[in-house]
């Protein structure tokens, strides 16, 4: 069988986008790059990511990853957000590395929401 | 004959599967005790297998409403394709190098006028109106006094339009110009008489019409100036144009699917114009949705719609387990918007989002209704979880 271009782990994160919708009311983002929107929000308690939502029009790889990406962080601390990396996403689902670039786009705007959650009072950060 | 339970088969404009009765022709032609000779040998297995290549190319001439001696054996479509532009070309060199077709045909079409363009001949690339079909005012303007060729597929693989192939002929033959036709859709499933068409060389293969992967024909009509260079040389084999032993399981079977072909066409075409039509009444309110081609002209059997705000790939997945086409099933793993839906004036976007349907023999009611339900729910969905679009 020819190879499938998505691995169990994307199928599985497409095929339930539980983070996917409506965005919380509170510290927000968006990005728009490479063919891709991507919107994420955060809300935060005691310097702990609580919630995470995103929205994104884009392929497979990027819905999977922004999932991932929510999965991954909730109960964090919040400042972990300013040293997401996509290379390590790009290794776990995987993506295929013509798709860095829109991988790097959600990166930007998870550290563009790390900066946002850290100077707005309602991140409860800082 | 249904296809396997996990998937639901919409591409049948990519490939078909092999109707029962002519694995059982074919597989007589296999093994020790079946006609296995090679039939250009002279002994009586060869003569037997021999018979069976006439027999098919019988069938096939039946279909086609030409002479058996106008068919010559390929390994498919694009070899065809190939064999009919290139062999022409050169062939005719000598009398002028211009050539003519259009963006929107295959690219076992395509493909080969460009290595044609890098040998020195020149093309002329007709663009399509916004269905797709060619302006018979601008073939005849195209045509010099040293145009060779022009070469116009009958029906597009992506979109379904059919073109006039009787009018953008019968200018060709005003014209002393050859023309050739794709007709790797068309054959089998729309009525083709080449006696008495205005058609010099056409390209078909027997997987689109429920025969073997890996045979295809090709026509040449018999006529003062139609001829072909060779494309491959040794052996001799059919009059030396296309030598090599003959593939004769494959042969065999491509002229029964053609018989079958042939005798069911018309309730072929009512089963797929009513699934056609079925699917299209229930993804036609989707907001946004753009039928890509022709309504009035469009082959019964393919449906290509594009969606507004939707990405494409993404669309692709959430249809599973439909298996349907996002253009040429030659392009699809490109990810690259449809060349050909871009030249209809597709946006990018549009033309990433867009989906061919194609129905075929075993198509239900039940699958076009799942398809139907699938697109709509799908759409909705990724409409849902996508951002706004900034202004």
């Amino acid at each position: 069988m020819t190879d499938d271009p998505y691995s169990d782990r994307v199928r599985e994160l497409f095929a339930d986008l539980a983070h996917a919708g409506d965005l919380v009311d509170a510290p927000r983002v968006r990005a728009d790059d490479q063919g891709l929107r991507i919107e994420l929000s955060a809300t935060c308690d005691d310097g702990v990511l609580e919630t995470l939502r995103f929205r994104a029009w884009g392929c497979p790889h990027v819905l999977a990853a922004a999932e991932s990406f929510c999965r991954d962080y909730e109960g964090r601390p919040c400042p972990d957000l300013l040293d997401f990396r996509a290379a390590d996403l790009m290794q776990t689902l995987p993506v295929p590395t013509e798709k860095l670039g829109r991988i790097l786009v959600l990166e930007d705007a998870v550290r563009s929401l790390g900066q946002s959650v850290r100077h707005d009072p309602t991140g409860e950060t800082e | 004959m249904s296809a396997p339970a996990d998937i639901v088969y919409l591409d049948y404009a990519a490939t078909t599967p092999v109707d029962a009765r002519v694995v059982d022709t074919m597989s007589q032609l296999f093994a020790v005790e079946g006609d296995f000779g090679n039939p250009s040998s002279g002994h009586l297995a060869g003569r037997r297998s021999g018979a069976r290549v006439e027999q098919a190319t019988a069938q096939l001439a039946k279909l086609l409403g030409c002479r058996e001696s106008e068919l010559v054996w390929t390994s498919g479509a694009t070899e065809s394709d190939n064999l009919a532009i290139a062999g022409a070309a050169r062939y005719r060199a000598d009398r002028g190098r211009h050539l003519i077709t259009m963006p929107t045909e295959h690219k076992a079409v395509t493909d080969m006028f460009s290595v044609l363009e890098r040998e020195g001949f020149e093309v002329t690339w007709l663009q399509p109106d916004e269905f797709g079909l060619v302006a018979m005012d601008d073939l005849e303007a195209a045509i010099r006094e040293d145009t060779q060729l022009v070469s116009i597929m009958h029906v597009n693989n992506e979109t379904g339009v059919i073109q006039d192939i009787e009018a953008i002929g019968s200018i060709c033959r005003r014209h002393d110009v050859l023309f050739h036709v794709d007709a790797a859709q068309s054959v089998g499933k729309l009525p083709l008489d080449l006696a008495s068409m205005p058609i010099d060389l056409l390209s078909t293969t027997a997987h689109k019409l429920y025969g073997p992967k890996g045979v295809g024909a090709l026509y040449i009509a018999d006529r003062p100036g139609c001829h072909v260079q060779p494309l491959i040389h040794g052996g001799g084999q059919q009059r030396a144009l296309r030598p090599g032993t003959l593939a004769v399981p494959l042969i065999a079977g491509f002229g029964h699917a053609a018989e079958i072909a042939g005798a069911r066409m018309q309730d072929d075409l009512a089963h797929l114009r009513a699934l056609r039509d079925r699917l299209w009444d229930g993804i036609r309110d989707v907001e946004g949705i753009l039928r890509n081609g022709s309504e009035d002209a469009g082959f019964p059997g393919i449906l290509n719609v594009s969606v507004e705000d939707v990405e494409g790939e993404s669309l692709l997945l959430s249809l599973e387990p439909l298996c349907v086409a996002t253009g040429s099933a030659c392009n699809s793993k490109d990810r690259e918007p449809s060349s050909i839906l871009r030249a209809l004036g597709r946006s990018d976007e549009l033309a990433q989002s867009a989906v061919r349907f194609s129905v075929g023999r075993p198509t239900t009611t039940a699958d076009v209704d799942l398809a139907a339900d699938l697109y709509r729910s799908a759409v909705q969905s990724l409409r849902e979880l996508a951002p706004r679009r900034t202004a």
